[in-house]
């Protein structure tokens, strides 16, 4: 026997349905914004600044060229600066830099075990995702109370009085 | 853990690590980067000009205690090659300013070129990150070895003493 919703509570799933259409809209549009958006720097500026995150300072712990004012990290900079008003790509910065200075990229490589950082993250990520959707619907289905004979004659009666 | 840190002590004790090593360097066995710039007396110096005789390039800079500290050796061992001019020292300015380094040459000695690196680019070139670093360029003008922390007169002569008896060149 379907039973037609009461009007309070069909606007209150539709509410409930927006809300979680919004979340969705949101998250997606961030999330591709992220993954898809144009994040190329656009000065020389920027390019320097960059790419001097992307290079850990040689003589100190943790930082990046960007962050330090040691010696070492301003004459770095210096040289990005340099390179990038000469027109070299970001390739050819970092693999100059790298060069002169062995280990000191702060990007991870993207094969071999090392590019593991950058494949563990997304299946980590999936496999929650997909982890969580599965955990929903079983609670969604065990939480839905199931109408009695009981139940269903009471309602069948209350139909008839209607009628 | 016992064992380590009575080893450390000992490292300790004995100044282990105090003085220059040398160390590997993306430089070795390549020819010397370029060295070209004007230095404290205004004069035009470039490595290329010393071809043919060894050459100590020392980045070094007036704040740093062990480059105070090596000075003297440095001075001792251009002296001791000024007249023969087989081997050289040139110093390289690392983030310090010429005035500084005019007044401490002044008070402490020391003829040889000394080269005015405002913007870092030598250091980058030379890939030297905290001073003092030397390294050694050989006649050939190939990089031989780069020696961080101070040096001195003594176990520079013999690093290169050793290098030409190897390869059958005799000392003046």
């Amino acid at each position: 026997v379907s039973t037609p919703l009461a009007p309070g509570r069909w606007d209150r799933r539709r509410r409930q349905a927006l809300s979680w259409a919004a979340c969705a809209v949101v998250l997606v549009g961030s999330l591709g914004f992220g993954v898809f958006g144009d994040r190329t720097p656009r000065t020389d500026a920027e390019r320097v600044r960059a790419l001097a995150e992307s290079v850990a300072c040689p003589t100190c712990q943790g930082q990046s060229v960007a962050s330090s004012n040691s010696p070492a990290a301003v004459n770095i900079r210096n040289e990005i600066a340099r390179l990038v008003d000469a027109g070299r790509s970001e390739e050819e910065i970092v693999a100059r830099i790298t060069t002169q200075f062995e280990g000191s990229s702060l990007v991870p490589e993207s094969s071999g075990v090392v590019g593991l950082v950058w494949v563990i993250p997304v299946v980590a990520t999936v496999a929650a995702a997909a982890g969580l959707v599965a955990v929903f619907r079983r609670w969604s289905a065990a939480e839905r109370p199931q109408p009695s004979d009981a139940d269903r004659e009471l309602v069948a009666a209350y139909l008839a009085g209607e009628e | 853990v016992g064992v380590v840190l009575v080893l450390l002590v000992v490292a300790l004790a004995l100044g282990l690590g105090d003085d220059g090593g040398t160390a590997s360097s993306p430089l070795d066995g390549k020819p010397a980067p370029v060295l070209a710039g004007q230095t404290l007396d205004g004069r035009r110096f470039d490595l290329a000009d010393l071809r043919g005789s060894w050459v100590v390039v020392n980045f070094f800079s007036t704040n740093c205690v062990p480059c105070k500290l090596e000075h003297p050796e440095l001075v001792t061992f251009a002296g001791r090659h000024a007249g023969a001019g087989d081997r050289y020292v040139v110093s390289v300015v690392f983030d310090d300013t010429p005035e500084e380094v005019a007044e401490f040459f002044a008070r402490q000695g020391g003829d040889w070129p000394v080269v005015i690196d405002r913007d870092g680019a030598a250091a980058v070139e030379w890939s030297v990150t905290a001073v003092p670093e030397s390294i050694i360029v050989a006649p050939s003008g190939v990089v031989v070895t780069k020696v961080k922390g101070g040096v001195r007169a003594e176990e520079l002569d013999r690093f290169i003493d050793d290098i030409e008896a190897a390869a059958g060149v005799s000392s003046p």
